[in-house]
């Protein structure tokens, strides 16, 4: 790949810039310090990789000069493969572009392509392979030169790799991260402490599951003291059986000395049970006898109260009784008749009512209306007629009507007016003459008709009926009727009235015997006679009945006699005077019965007993003493088993302690987790050791293939470097270089100087190596060599030898360089090129 | 009649492969066999099994918690209370003699085999179905004798075989628990052949039945999955035996990978990751696998390694769900420029060989009987390799990435 033309467009203090290269050998770039040599090696570089934008320093020459942030910054390369074809690299960077690394855009033959088919020509190497392998400046010298003597031989060793100053820092890191991890020997690293803390926690482990062991011990002492338990309060179980058997003594005690009382109360009573029954008896039946007396002498005394009823008056009332029936007959014929005679009274007035206005005229009074009523004068009233009256008031109308009719004639003609105007006042002068005239007549004829009518009037007023319809000779024989009907009415009344006084008269009698008020009325005074039949029957009864009863009392005071005299031979027999005295004697009798049963319970009860009872009963000092020292004994088991029973509860807990406990578990837990710790630490551990040893073998591989072929170029290389002093390089086991006077040298024992030299005689043979698979161009500052007079012929080889096979891009800033080289330089100043 | 089998209980056993114990998790972990036995137990009972088959390490240790024990005596009194025949026996794990055993005797108690003896016992169900178990118990952590000759022949009646083994390998070292081969099972013709000592649930063969249930609860990443126990039944009349499985373990392990295709920001990251660990319905520990660790950058890598980090994704986690281990991995090869590739892979494969690791970690594996184990160990040797592979790609990625990042 042949580099043909550099085109910077801003890079550092660089811009608008563009080198044409003419070699696809050797180009000379001259310049003075800080011309841009640096700069433009590294726009090589970083066209190709990438910018590098970072604030913090580059490992590698790319802080040479801060990278002002011109916008946009980059540029292009343009190369040339074997094949004719170019290709552009173009990379810019633009403020507010994300990547710092610029846009790559890769172009062949002027078109975009993906930039890998670019990359893929050179093995996609990265730039620090190129800047390992093909850049040969100030800065790598600078890091050789900081390289221990060590380093630097295993550098020397692995140049056969690519990469391999980079893939030596990773081994060596790795081995570092494993140091830190792990040391054979070590405490402190953490795969070491993590072995430690996994065999103390196995021991931990170890102590814990002994626990099974202390549980079996401790519940055998459970067992044992459990037994132990059982049986102590099997024994004070006894104890206190005893002390009850005493407690129940104690108790009989007094039971006991009840009975020794009681024995003491015991006596005969003379007491004859029959007797006292019989005597019960008498007593009983001589209250009922006395009671019977009693009650018959009561219904006896309530019996005579009837006495004072005449019996005889009373008999001769009753037989009044058909008499009485007579009269009421007669009474009502005459009710009847009376009541005849009223209705036709009444008829008769209905027939004339006049005739009741004459009822009470006597005779003369009567003969005296005959005579006013036939002096009455004719009736003759007339009517006077108005009619003239309405002939007048024609005149009057007519009258005015022509008066009205001239008044409104003068308005149209005068003379025809007033001439109907006094026409009409005429004729209303005569309406009203003739109506005076008439008016007066009429007054004369009302004032003869007005006497007559009084003289009518004054008749009704005195007797009450109007004489015009009066018809006397008929009024006279009724009346004559009436008065006959009132005489025959009178008769009947005088007999009611001597009917009543008899029936008043037998009332009194009736009254009397009864003794009660009764009116003298026909019904009532009949019931009074039943009510007296009734009670002479009832005196009758009773009478019978008070004979019955006195016998029977007669009879009832004799038993009681008789009673009394058995009940006084049963008391003369026991020596008793009174039954009161028999009651006590009684009772004391049953007292007795109780006190003897009361005496055989207890002695029953206490039966066994008896014979101890006696004897503690005898020395009750005694036996306070044993229970006394049988309650001390029991307080003393007791105390003892108390204290089993904590002994067991105490083994309880550190059984059920141990029956929850999860030291096991969680020692078990702990160890494996830090075994995985342990475990997990070892893999990075072995990790980063295999990873380290990894390197280590890629690199022996890499280098053992290429050594034998690099090993001509290099010798080549390195004598020119060494201007001659070393003319061989020889590859064993080990590296060995011959001096020009024959001499064999390890690699070890060389000087610091010409190890350097042989480290970058490998390089550029390596270079040459891989030419076939990434052929790039070599960049060589002059601070690189040296070039002092006498070497600068085997310098001039030495470039030619390089560029045989690379491009090669000297920057210089040495004018002999220029001469010897015998190229036309490429400069800095703009437009020079 | 109905039967349950389940093996490898290892009460009190940790958790492995926690680098930290997350302090909520404790009792979640500490009970979570003694919660996956319970279950197992509650099934028992709700199923009115006949018979409980448990074919050894029940317990971790041949030296058991006071805790676990008791804990175990209790399960097993639930079962023999409701007279169902529990028949178990020791594992390598649990050889222990049977007067250390705490549970209560009871006649629906039987440890077959003590003293590392076949022994066969005949029992009868509660439909008045007669069966057998055979098999032994471990008194040492190993046994390489041959045990299978012990066994007898089937009988009349339906024939369990119990046993606490592993199949045999070619490699003799390993054959020290009870080796033995399915064509020796076979040739026994027992109606079914309660296996115990492999975690990892399996069916060695169906006629007749040899199966491993796996254990109850997962202990580590590669216990992954469900954990339980078989329940079987077997009609009486023809003796064939049905089973299925019934998970009871209160937490599973999962592995989650998380595959990068660029680079991307912390946040995004978390988010990818909590994202990943959604799809769960119970207590899940999870080992996340982040394929592509090339595009994470350091101060990413350090992250996804820090359990700080881990603590705070399980936060977002439902059912207290743990993130408790990151594994990365490189998915791409070296990006080396071309002339160094070769060397490169060519080195890997002289370095990364058995004898050029142990060679290379020596020291290292010399210092403990741990590093010596796992330096034995294939699994860890691979994360190693691996991991290496992560930290060589990341180194490699070169300045130019660096400076792409603002």
């Amino acid at each position: 790949m042949r580099l043909k033309q550099i085109k910077i467009i801003n890079f550092g203090q660089l811009s608008n810039l563009t080198f044409d290269l003419p070699s696809e050998k050797l180009n000379l770039f001259f310049g003075e310090n800080e011309a841009g040599k640096s700069t433009t090696v590294a726009f090589i570089k970083q066209v190709m990789f990438g910018f590098y934008l970072r604030s913090s320093s580059s490992p590698f020459f790319e802080d040479y000069k801060p990278l002002a942030h011109v916008s946009p910054m980059g540029g292009s390369l343009f190369f040339e493969d074997e094949n004719g074809s170019t290709f552009e690299l173009e990379r810019l960077w633009a403020k507010g572009d994300k990547t710092r690394r610029g846009i790559l855009t890769v172009k062949k033959d002027g078109q975009i392509i993906p930039e890998n088919l670019f990359f893929d020509q050179i093995q996609n190497i990265d730039g620090n392979f190129y800047a390992d392998s093909f850049i040969f400046n100030q800065d790598m010298l600078g890091q050789v030169a900081s390289l221990s003597q060590a380093d630097l031989l295993e550098r020397i060793y692995y140049l056969g790799a690519a990469d391999s100053s980079k893939l030596l820092q990773m081994r060596d890191d790795f081995e570092k991260d494993a140091g830190r991890l792990f040391k054979k020997t070590g405490k402190k690293p953490e795969v070491n402490q993590l072995l430690k803390q996994i065999d103390d926690q196995s021991e931990q482990l170890a102590d814990s599951e002994k626990q099974f062991q202390d549980y079996e011990e401790i519940e055998h002492d459970f067992n044992e003291k459990n037994q132990e338990l059982v049986q102590e309060q099997q024994a004070l179980q006894k104890l206190q059986e005893k002390a009850q058997e005493l407690s129940n003594m104690q108790k009989q005690l007094e039971n006991y000395k009840q009975l020794q009382d009681l024995r003491t109360q015991v006596k005969d009573v003379e007491f004859n049970s029959t007797n006292y029954q019989k005597a019960q008896n008498l007593i009983a039946q001589g209250k009922n006898l006395q009671e019977n007396i009693t009650n018959l002498k009561t219904q006896l005394e309530q019996i005579s109260d009837n006495q004072n009823f005449d019996y005889d008056q009373a008999r001769k009332l009753v037989q009044k009784r058909s008499e009485l029936l007579q009269w009421q007959s007669e009474y009502q014929s005459c009710m009847q008749k009376a009541q005849q005679f009223e209705i036709e009274k009444q008829e008769l007035i209905n027939l004339n009512p006049d005739l009741e206005n004459c009822l009470d005229l006597s005779e003369t009074e009567f003969k005296q209306m005959k005579n006013d009523y036939n002096n009455l004068p004719k009736d003759d009233s007339t009517v006077i007629s108005d009619e003239n009256n309405s002939a007048t008031n024609i005149w009057l109308i007519v009258g005015a009507v022509l008066t009205i009719i001239g008044i409104i004639w003068m308005i149209s003609s005068l003379v025809e007016g007033l001439i109907g105007l006094i026409l009409g006042i005429g004729l209303s002068a005569y309406g009203i003459m003739q109506k005076k005239k008439i008016s007066q007549e009429q007054k004369k004829k009302q004032h003869v008709q007005q006497k007559i009518s009084e003289q009518y009037r004054n008749f009704e007023q005195k007797y009450k009926f109007d004489p015009r319809d009066l018809d006397l000779k008929n009024l006279a024989s009724q009346l004559s009727r009436y008065k006959l009907q009132e005489s025959s009415e009178k008769a009947n009344t005088e007999q009611m009235a001597n009917l009543n006084s008899k029936v008043v008269q037998l009332a009194t009698l009736i009254k009397n015997a009864l003794k009660k008020p009764i009116s003298a009325n026909f019904d009532e005074m009949l019931n009074a006679i039943d009510d007296l039949d009734d009670q002479i029957d009832q005196v009758r009864h009773s009478n019978d009945k008070k004979a019955g009863l006195e016998n029977n009392l007669t009879t009832q005071e004799q038993k009681l006699k008789e009673l009394n005299l058995q009940l006084k031979a049963i008391f003369a027999h026991d020596h008793v005077e009174k039954i009161d005295q028999y009651d006590k004697r009684y009772q004391e009798s049953l007292a007795q019965t109780q006190l003897r049963t009361k005496i055989e319970t207890l002695e029953n009860s206490l039966k066994d007993q008896l014979p101890r009872l006696e004897k503690v009963a005898t020395n009750q000092e005694n036996f306070v003493q044993e229970q006394n020292e049988l309650a001390n004994t029991i307080s003393q088991e007791n105390a003892k088993i108390n204290s089993l029973q904590s002994e067991v509860a105490q083994l309880q807990v550190k059984m059920n302690n141990l029956a929850d406990s999860t030291v096991v578990f969680e020692a078990k837990q702990n160890l494996a987790n830090t075994e995985t710790q342990f475990e997990n630490a070892s893999k990075e551990y072995l990790a980063s050791l295999l990873a380290g040893k990894w390197i280590s073998r890629a690199l022996d591989i890499a280098s053992n293939e290429r050594f034998p072929k690099m090993l001509a170029s290099a010798r080549e290389y390195f004598e020119l470097l060494t201007g001659g002093r070393y003319i061989d390089l020889q590859l064993d086991k080990k590296i060995t270089v011959v001096r020009a006077d024959g001499k064999k040298r390890e690699v070890k024992y060389l000087s610091r100087g010409t190890a350097e030299q042989l480290y970058f005689a490998l390089k550029l043979a390596f270079a040459e190596q891989i030419k076939d698979k990434i052929n790039l161009p070599i960049l060589i500052d002059d601070s690189f060599v040296n070039f002092d007079d006498h070497r600068i012929g085997y310098i001039e080889k030495l470039l030619n030898k390089i560029s045989e096979h690379n491009q090669v891009l000297i920057f210089t800033a040495q004018k002999n360089l220029v001469e010897k080289m015998k190229i036309e330089p490429l400069t800095f100043e703009k437009g020079s090129n | 009649m109905k039967f349950i089998h389940f093996a490898d209980a290892h009460l009190d056993s940790p958790f492995r492969g926690l680098s930290f114990l997350p302090s909520k998790a404790f009792n979640q972990i500490y009970q979570a066999a003694d919660q996956s036995l319970t279950k197992i137990v509650d099934l028992a009972l709700k199923e009115n099994v006949d018979l409980v088959l448990i074919a050894g390490d029940t317990f971790d240790s041949n030296h058991p918690s006071p805790r676990s024990q008791l804990f175990f005596a209790k399960e097993i009194k639930r079962l023999t209370d409701a007279q169902i025949q529990v028949v178990m026996i020791f594992g390598n794990h649990d050889h222990m003699k049977m007067t250390d055993l705490l549970v209560a005797p009871s006649p629906y108690f039987k440890l077959l085999g003590n003293n590392e003896e076949v022994e066969s016992a005949h029992f009868t169900s509660k439909n008045g179905f007669n069966y057998q178990v055979n098999g032994f118990s471990y008194l040492n952590n190993h046994i390489t004798e041959d045990k299978m000759s012990e066994f007898p022949q089937n009988g009349e009646d339906y024939t369990f075989g119990i046993m606490h083994a592993q199949e045999k390998t070619t490699t003799a070292s390993q054959n020290v628990y009870a080796p033995f081969s399915v064509s020796e099972i076979k040739a026994l013709n027992y109606d079914y052949f309660a296996l115990g000592h492999i975690h990892l649930r399996q069916t060695l063969s169906e006629k007749p039945w040899i199966v491993y249930p796996g254990n109850i609860q997962g202990r580590h990443i590669n216990e992954m999955g469900a954990k339980g126990c078989y329940l079987g039944e077997i009609n009486e009349q023809t003796k064939q035996t049905e089973l299925t499985f019934y998970s009871t373990s209160p937490i599973i392990w999962q592995e989650v990978s998380v595959t990068l295709d660029q680079k991307l920001s912390k946040n995004d990251l978390q988010d990818k990751i909590v994202k990943n660990l959604d799809n769960i319905k119970q207590s899940t520990y999870f080992s996340l696998r982040v394929i592509g660790a090339q595009y994470l950058t350091e101060e990413e890598m350090d992250l996804v390694q820090d359990t700080d980090f881990w603590r705070s994704i399980s936060m977002q986690l439902a059912f207290d769900s743990q993130l408790v281990d990151v594994r990365l991995e490189s998915n791409n090869q070296l990006r080396l420029n071309d002339s160094d590739q070769e060397a490169f892979e060519r080195a890997e494969n002289e370095i990364f060989t058995l004898d050029e690791l142990k060679k290379i970690s020596k020291d290292w594996a010399n210092k403990s009987q741990l590093t010596e184990s796992l330096v034995q160990n294939p699994d860890f040797l691979a994360e190693v390799k691996e991991l290496a592979k992560v930290k060589m790609a990341s180194k490699l990625k070169g300045i130019s990435d660096e400076t792409e990042t603002n």
